[in-house]
């Protein structure tokens, strides 16, 4: 492509055609902000002409203009354009007013960027001028609550942890749900990673609908987050620095709480003496309590084993230099960041330096360049922290009556369980003992030369390549017992293991644009886009495992007696040809249309190529001559789309069969042997959604009110299942091209923006309304469940939402034997049980899947998010509250910390179960009431007494700035806040976090007990010089 | 494609299903022994949570989403697979026909030995001989009748005997012999209760004699003995992945290293002999020392606990012991053969000197003079001592029995462990249904997953 481009520069050089228009004579002047300052970068465009400049850093600038009638435009992102009719001056003077939320407002799109006013389909653009201050380790929480149909979950507070972005719901059983991250053009996947500082974000773009999606094919399915990075803007050189400083701790409020010692001892002594009431039929004595829990206020410890492990007072840092120069033909951007964050669970922690150079700019009247650079290299301490046999389900769990440290004070390894309750590793043991260690090296770079050739041509060829280095080390030492284990049989010392894994990732892509914009009269705007991309991706790595260590002291692999190696390498390869049209009629009438044909590796052989078509018109009826103009009217348009996009997020090898190792030993000796490991398919074709997008922009009261209506319905078709077959056939499951799943809904969005007397107001508000039915799976009654006993189910059904929460449906509690007597036969329960319904009506609730229904529905019915800013003087305000209605979670670490078989501690609202008929505790019947008795067989599955419901209203940031007054040609920006992040939730949720969910895909809303989410208070001061 | 083309690649594919056999057999004990009255459980009163599926087995509360059965018929119709299609692909290529012939009896045994489990854990199987060309074939798919199944074993087995080699050089040790399927053909008729054929097969098997040791048929330092006809390969004292660990699936639970001789380890606990069990050797006899111990000691305390030993030896890393399983060896063929005439024809001196062959290695006494009843309680008593804990027991039982007798004999069993448990249970009651055994439980359950999946798919009465 090297020696085509070489050969189109000569071309373009020779026939570019120079407009030489009479230089009549020259106007300066000089543009300021609403402020007063100079504003640098404002375009300064003769109209009806190409001809301009653009003002430096002073604000001045210099045109020539024609004798007469010379009328000039003036524009700059985010402020109002403003024309000046040039008259007989020399001098033209102008001050710019701040625009609100500017219709000339250009927004990236897919392979390009259009005018707001353009745009017929549905994009939502965050600013990072917006968002204002908030500690962001991550730029998904930048998503969070900015864009109507983008629901962004805070699974887990871990840091360095990724969120869960979801656009317009989850489109599919099978493959994955993740957008794809296009960072400056580069479509990096479905994930950023960790690798991006938030600050050198400038905007972020979300495509929602397929006419805007439909470019990116096979991978356009679940939206598209276009990120553009900052780049130098014209003007003088500026040195901005920033540091932001918090300390996070986890509320009290949103805490878990369980029974302290006394009250546990209390606990294990009744459940003993109800042992023998209910299965012996007599009355205990009290010689008959074992002596560990006879008299329960003798009890001597009592630890708060979750508080143990929590860091209450958890520094982060984050610290970023940005220089800028935006003189000259080239302009740079360059920056450096360190960003430092303790976690809440102790020993956590993740840190990250990076490093960013964005060049670009005019090499010549026909050539642009850019090349941006960004290297970032991660550190991150881990823990195994999720879930109920990990450190935060065990701390819960553990007997509150041990202690954790040694009389010496030293750290006790292990508790070991006494009277019948179950052994743990101490947690804080743990913490300080095992190693767990990511590093992540990343080096992201874009390169592009763009010629502009003949009249209105211009061809661009980038680069792209990313290239990736993970490594990771675990080492778990002999010192650490068993989680969940009886007695003293999970008791250290056990055999130390390690595991090592270094992975390198490189993955480059070469775009081809060609753009065709011709001018055809005032009337018509025309623009066109061909391109072909070329993408590959390719990963290899080594694993290395090896355990029983002579001792602790040197954690390599090299002191393993026994070692094990793997390694290992897969890619994928993405080609495609894209082509797009615009057209616009006296910016009234607007037509899009785009197609792309791709081809990927993943597909079966008959069908690897894949068409993506989308179409879209606009009608932006406030232009019309039939509409009053009237003061309150500043802008309507009407929008309606269609496409079909793609999703190839299936894995990398899926229709081909495996034949995997299964060895053997024949002669007493290694003898190789191989197996089929999966089924092949060749017919695999792509999963395709189909999508409609009705859309209104009105903007009122000359944009102070903008309001957004959007209606999707999206459709996906050929869903690549990995259907449950018969076992005869050899496999158990196989890929299968079958499945629907709709997604419909509404999106809001409201911005208003005024001002009262000095103080500026700005509000905005978004809600989202989703409904995902499946419309077909195989067969009408066909049905797919994911989960275990223990661990709760989801189940998709065909009729009904997405995940569907399933078990057994709590019908109150078992008060007497007669009442068990009289109920179907439901093994094992005994007076206090709970009381399930026999929905089958067999006469038996089995202890299987066959009697358990939809217990709970975890889709919202819908999302909201409201913000609020005012500024008054020098001072500003920033408030985001967010919140998800009328949804259902399942808490499943309560088939533990409610599990009454005195193994484990239970919560605190364990103290209110019931006792016997007389003493039934409050409200026993109620859905969230436990039952008293031991019964462990019924209360570890998944019932609806896990169901909680987790609506939630959460205000997530509260920001308070304050501009110092500048110095004088040293410093001219300067800004002091502080700030709060994840604040208060109010919610009935017992949980620590009703956005928790420990699996992935469409089993959703499985809360295990996870990285608890932080509250945050920071900092900072921001300085430009 | 790119596979099952070369001579390597054929014994590639078909170690691979020799590998899946290996995965089977370590816990056919569940199917095969456990159920019966020869073994219980290490009962954890603490964890009530965690190991139901196995236990069903254990007390007889088998349902249909037990996950064990659910295993182990996807474990088989994936090793189906292999073997069908390795068949397939091997009759398409051009290796020689001298090669190909073996490898065709392997996996034909393999395939007969499958459904000879099958056909006894679930009476009638859904058949499959052949691959599906595409998956949605599998929701057609029902199941056949037993004697379908019986046919398609006997079918098989007799290709076998027509295609294997009596012997193999010694690196291919471990392979099926001519020898193992004729104990397994001899097996099946017996099971179908066709005696004469068991007898003149059950005739044919020869080469073989019994170890002078008893002991000799589980040491692995003398694997694939002359007494041995089939059993499967293992190895331990390395990374190759290839090592058996029944040692620490039957030892108490809480023996740490007392029995496995590692410490830092948390045993299995299943499969402990019963009470009844133990009572069943005679006075003298050698077997039991070297099969089972009724305590352990460990930090100088004495545990009551019984345990198998059978598979217990000395290895050198945690975890990996070196044994191999036995699935037929000499000892089975003579009892059968004793069987077999015994129900033919009734007494006589060759029955009990097959008999007295198998007793005088035990150091007992000959027995003689029994009439055809006494004798059949006789044989049945040796083959329950003589092959403990090898995974005969159960399907002895079933064959012996019809299901109104089995389930009466197993509610006797039963009773007995209800009333003096094996292991203490740490006051913690039987179930109601604990040991309530019923006529249909003769069969398993067909796995739930696979009946919701498959509507062509039948239950067995009862579940």
């Amino acid at each position: 492509s090297f020696v085509l481009l070489c050969l189109l520069t000569l071309a373009a050089t020779r026939l570019y055609a120079y407009e030489n228009a009479p230089l009549d004579r020259t106007i300066t002047g000089s543009v300021k902000d609403e402020k007063g300052d100079a504003l640098p970068g404002v375009s300064v465009v003769l109209k009806g002409t190409t001809r301009g400049t653009t003002s430096v850093a002073d604000g001045s600038y210099r045109l020539d203009v024609p004798e007469n009638n010379a009328t000039l435009v003036f524009s700059f992102v985010g402020y109002q354009s403003q024309e000046v009719a040039v008259g007989n001056r020399t001098k033209v003077d102008v001050q710019l007013a701040v625009g609100d939320r500017s219709l000339e407002e250009v927004v990236v799109v897919g392979y390009g960027s259009q005018r707001k006013q353009d745009i017929t389909s549905a994009v939502s653009v965050i600013n990072m001028k917006d968002i204002g201050e908030q500690p962001a380790n991550n730029m998904n929480q930048m998503l969070q609550g900015r864009a109507a149909g983008v629901v962004v979950k805070t699974k887990a507070g871990t840091p360095g942890g990724a969120f869960e972005v979801r656009v317009r719901g989850v489109g599919s059983l099978g493959a994955g749900s993740n957008p794809l991250y296009v960072i400056d053009g580069f479509a990096v996947g479905t994930s950023v990673g960790q690798n991006l500082n938030p600050n050198d974000i400038e905007s972020i773009s979300v495509l929602k609908d397929a006419a805007s999606t439909a470019i990116y094919g096979a991978r356009g399915s679940n939206g598209v987050v276009l990120i553009t990075t900052k780049n130098a803007k014209e003007g003088k050189t500026n040195v901005g620095f920033s540091l932001d400083y918090g300390i996070q701790s986890l509320p009290m409020t949103r805490r878990v709480k369980m029974l302290n010692g006394v009250e546990f001892a209390q606990f294990k002594k009744e459940i003993f003496e109800d042992q023998i009431r209910i299965l012996q039929k007599r009355e205990p004595t009290l010689d008959e309590v074992p002596i560990g829990f006879r008299y329960p206020e003798q009890t001597k410890y009592s630890t708060d084993w979750y508080g143990l492990i929590l860091h209450n007072n958890a520094p982060y840092t984050d610290a970023n230099l940005n220089i800028t120069s935006g003189q000259g033909p080239l302009k740079a951007m360059i920056s450096a960041g360190y960003y430092k964050e303790e976690g809440t669970v102790k020993k956590t922690n993740y840190d990250r330096f990076s490093i960013r150079s964005n060049l670009g700019g005019q090499v010549n009247k026909f050539i642009n360049v850019g090349l941006n650079i960004n290297g970032t290299y991660t550190r991150q301490n881990l823990a195994n922290t999720d879930g109920r046999s990990a450190l935060l389900g065990g701390a819960l769990l553990m007997d509150p009556r041990d202690t954790p440290y040694n009389a010496d004070g030293s750290l006790k390894p292990y508790s070991n369980g006494v009277d019948g309750v179950f052994g743990f590793p101490n947690p804080l043991y743990v913490l300080e003992n095992v190693l767990r260690r990511r590093s992540i090296a990343d080096l992201l770079t874009n390169a592009y030369v763009e010629v502009s050739f003949l009249k209105d041509f211009k061809f661009r060829t980038s680069a792209n390549i990313k290239l990736n280095n993970n490594t990771y080390k675990e080492y778990v030492p002999s010192t650490i017992g068993l989680s969940v284990a009886s007695g003293t049989a999970g008791a250290p010392p056990r055999i130390a293991t390690e595991t090592d894994n270094t992975e390198e990732l490189v993955n480059y892509s070469l775009d081809q644009l060609l753009t065709y914009n011709p001018k055809i009269g005032d009337q018509h705007s025309l623009d066109f886009l061909v391109g072909y991309t070329a993408q590959q991706e390719r990963v290899r790595g080594f694993t290395g495992s090896g355990n029983t260590f002579p001792d602790d002291l040197v954690p390599f692999l090299g002191s393993a007696s026994i070692r094990s190696s793997t390694s290992y390498e897969y890619g994928w390869v993405n080609l495609a040809a894209l082509a797009r049209a615009n057209y616009s009629y006296k910016d009234k009438y607007l037509l899009s249309a785009s197609f792309r044909r791709e081809g990927s590796s993943r597909f079966g052989a008959k069908n690897k190529y894949g068409n993506f078509p989308a179409a879209s018109v606009g009608w932006r009826i406030s232009e019309e001559s039939f509409m009053p103009k009237t003061d309150w009217l500043s802008d309507l348009k009407l929008r309606a789309s269609f496409g079909v996009t793609g999703n190839n997020d299936i894995g990398n090898y899926p229709s081909l069969a495996f034949v995997g190792a299964n060895n053997y030993i024949l002669g007493n000796a290694f003898a190789a042997g191989k197996v089929v490991s999966s089924f092949a398919n060749s017919e695999l074709k792509w999963e395709k959604s189909n999508q409609l997008d009705l859309g209104m922009d009105v903007a009122l009261f000359n944009n102070k009110l903008t309001l957004n209506l959007e209606y999707y319905k999206k459709i996906t078709n050929d869903m690549l299942l990995p259907i449950s077959i018969p076992a005869v056939s050899g496999f158990t499951t196989s890929l299968a091209n079958i499945g629907k799943v709709q997604n419909r809904g509404v999106e809001i969005g409201a911005d208003f923006r005024t001002n009262i007397g000095p103080v500026n107001f700005r509000t905005n508000a978004n809600i989202t309304f989703n409904r995902s039915k499946i419309l077909a799976i195989k067969g009408a009654n066909d049905m797919l469940y994911y989960g275990s006993f223990y661990g709760g189910y989801n189940v998709q059904k065909v009729g009904r939402p997405i995940g569907m929460i399933y078990g057994y449906k709590k019908m109150g509690i078992f008060n007497t034997q007669a009442e068990i007597d009289a109920w179907p036969k439901q093994d094992g329960a005994i007076p206090g049980a709970m009381k399930f319904a026999d929905t089958n009506g067999d006469g038996v609730i089995t202890y299987d899947t066959q009697d358990m229904v939809e217990i709970g529905n975890p889709n919202p019915a819908f999302t909201w998010a409201w913000t609020f800013a005012a500024d008054y003087k020098r001072f500003d305000l920033n408030v985001m509250f967010v919140g998800a209605q009328d949804f259902d979670v399942y808490r499943n670490i309560e088939a533990s910390t409610m599990n009454m078989d005195g193994v484990f501690n239970v919560l605190d609202k364990a103290k209110d179960r019931w006792r016997s008929p007389e003493n039934p505790g409050s409200n026993p019947n109620a859905k969230n009431s436990q039952g008293g008795t031991s019964y462990f067989k019924w209360s570890r599955e998944s019932s609806e007494r896990y169901v909680y419901d987790g609506s939630y209203m959460w205000l997530k940031t509260v920001t308070i700035g304050y501009n110092l007054p500048k110095v004088k040609s040293i410093l001219s920006d300067a800004r002091i806040f502080v700030t709060g992040n994840n604040l208060l939730m109010f919610t009935k949720y017992p949980g620590n976090n009703p956005d928790a969910g420990v699996r992935g895909g469409t089993e959703l809303n499985n809360d295990d007990e996870s990285y608890p989410i932080p509250r945050t208070f920071a900092a900072g001061i921001k300085l430009n010089f | 494609d790119l596979f099952y083309k070369t001579e390597t690649q054929l014994l590639q594919a078909l170690n691979g299903v020799y590998g899946q056999l290996q995965t089977i057999t370590t816990s056919a004990y569940i199917f095969q022994e456990f159920p019966s009255d020869n073994t219980t459980l290490d009962f954890n009163p603490l964890d009530r949570g965690g190991a139901a599926g196995w236990e069903a087995f254990e007390f007889s509360t088998v349902n249909q989403g037990n996950g064990e059965i659910s295993n182990v018929w996807n474990q088989y119709y994936s090793m189906m697979y292999n073997i069908n299609y390795t068949l397939e692909k091997m009759a398409g290529s051009s290796v020689d026909a001298a090669v190909k012939g073996p490898i065709e009896g392997q996996l034909k045994f393999i395939r007969a030995y499958s459904y000879f489990n099958l056909v006894q854990y679930f009476g009638d199987v859904v058949l499959v001989t052949k691959t599906l060309d595409k998956p949605d074939a599998a929701f057609d798919l029902t199941r056949s009748p037993q004697t379908e199944v019986w046919a398609q074993v006997e079918k098989d087995l007799k290709e076998a005997v027509a295609l294997l080699p009596a012997t193999y050089p010694s690196g291919q040790a471990g392979r099926v012999t001519k020898g193992a399927a004729l104990s397994l053909l001899g097996k099946t008729y017996l099971t179908q209760k066709k005696y004469a054929d068991a007898v003149t097969t059950l005739k044919q098997v020869t080469g073989y004699t019994l170890n002078p040791l008893y002991a000799d048929n589980f040491n692995p330092a003398k694997k694939n003995g002359p007494e041995s006809i089939f059993e499967i390969q293992f190895q331990g004292g390395n990374d190759l992945g290839e090592w058996s660990t029944f040692a620490y699936t039957f030892a108490p639970r809480l023996s740490a290293g007392a029995v496995t001789g590692f410490a830092n380890t948390t045993p299995g606990g299943r499969n402990i002999p019963t009470n009844d069990m133990i009572a069943a050797y005679e006075p003298g006899d050698l077997r039991k020392d070297v099969s089972l111990k009724t305590s352990y000691t460990l930090n100088g305390t004495v545990v009551n606990i019984p345990y198998i030993i059978k598979f217990t030896y000395p290895h050198t890393i945690t975890g990996r012991t070196d044994n191999n399983w036995p699935v037929l060896r000499y000892a089975d063929v003579l009892l059968m053969l004793a069987e077999s005439i015994n129900e033919a024809t009734g007494p006589s001196a060759e029955v009990f000197d097959y008999l007295n062959q198998v007793r005088k290695r035990a150091g007992l006494a000959a027995v003689a003079g029994l009439d055809k009843a006494a004798l059949r309680d006789a044989i049945m008593k040796e083959r329950r001592v003589e092959l403990a804990f090898e995974n005969h027991r159960w399907f002895d039982l079933r064959r012996t029995k019809t299901p109104a007798e089995l389930s009466a004999f197993m509610s006797a069993y039963g009773a007995k462990e209800k009333a003096k448990p094996t292991v203490d249970r740490g006051g913690i009651a039987f179930n109601a249904l604990d040991y309530v055994y019923t006529d249909n439980e003769y069969y398993l359950p067909i796995p739930a997953p696979q009946i919701l999946i498959s509507s062509k798919l039948t239950q067995n009465p009862g579940y």
